[in-house]
């Protein structure tokens, strides 16, 4: 009973955070609700048998990603003081796809027939011991790859911001 | 709560993340939207983890590789968006036209 009442909290801070975030004009309640949504989402992960997902999520998203939307809201002000007029027509043409899409998906669902598992894995199988174990042996390479990804992501972000060199006299 | 409504919550994140991406006229409003949808995409990895796979480091890697790749994509996103304030000093969608046709 408790326990459904918390896993609906969650689904509702999913959801609240979701549509501040899709129709607030002003972007710092955008940036609020992305991070109630995700926190909601974190919350999920943690019902669904993953703490360490969870802590990642709350980590590198809450921590990280929002406080670096943040920062970048702060250096490119002009638009945070004074929203521009929202444009009705492509508010009604995102709706419209939004309820088209969601509409599909949930006819998709209702009619699919999942082949799902009696019980979940053994407490053994979710554990964090088993998660580094299959990152640096099955799943090596893409580990590796990742890291790659992110080091490339962070010279590429130095590179692209920083200021123009004064032009040197050839 | 069984995996259909779970699927039903990461559809609906996913519209309203789709809602934002498509309507909203500040970048970064845009970039939110993006991320919306990729954790829309990673609830339903989640999802499916717990009640279909029977092995359940696969989905929790997957989920992991995600946030990983979403932080690479913010960085290089965010110093575009600098980039362009710095150029045209807004970062109104509707108002940097000048690559269109």
């Amino acid at each position: 009973m408790l326990e459904q009442a918390v896993i609906y909290t969650f689904v509702a801070l999913v959801l609240i955070g979701g549509i501040l975030a899709a129709f607030s004009r002003q972007i710092l309640y955008v940036i609020i609700g992305l991070g109630i949504s995700l926190l909601g989402l974190a919350g999920l992960f943690l019902n669904l048998g993953s703490p360490f997902v969870a802590a990642m999520q709350v980590l590198i998203y809450i921590g990280g990603i929002t406080v670096a939307i943040v920062f970048a809201m702060m250096l490119s002000i002009a638009m945070s003081i004074r929203p521009p007029d929202p444009n009705p027509q492509k508010l009604g043409f995102a709706i419209a796809c939004a309820v088209i899409f969601f509409g599909a998906v949930a006819h998709l669902i209702r009619g699919a027939q999942f082949q799902q598992i009696a019980s979940p894995a053994s407490e053994k199988a979710w554990s964090v011991g088993a998660l580094g174990h299959a990152l640096l042996t099955h799943y090596n390479v893409v580990f590796e790859a990742l890291s790659l990804v992110l080091l490339l992501a962070i010279i590429g972000a130095i590179l692209i911001a920083r200021r123009a060199l004064p032009k040197e006299n050839s | 709560m069984t995996l259909e409504s779970y699927l039903l919550v990461g559809a609906a994140l996913f519209s309203l993340g789709l809602i934002g991406a498509l309507s909203h006229r500040n970048l970064i409003a845009l970039l939110i939207g993006i991320e919306l949808m990729m954790n829309a995409a990673s609830l339903n990895l989640m999802a499916f983890n717990r009640f279909v796979v029977t092995d359940p480091t696969t989905g929790q890697i997957f989920v992991l590789i995600i946030i990983g790749l979403a932080a690479a994509e913010v960085a290089i996103f965010l110093s575009i968006i600098l980039r362009i304030y710095r150029a045209y000093h807004d970062i109104d969608a509707e108002k940097l036209t000048k690559l269109s046709g």
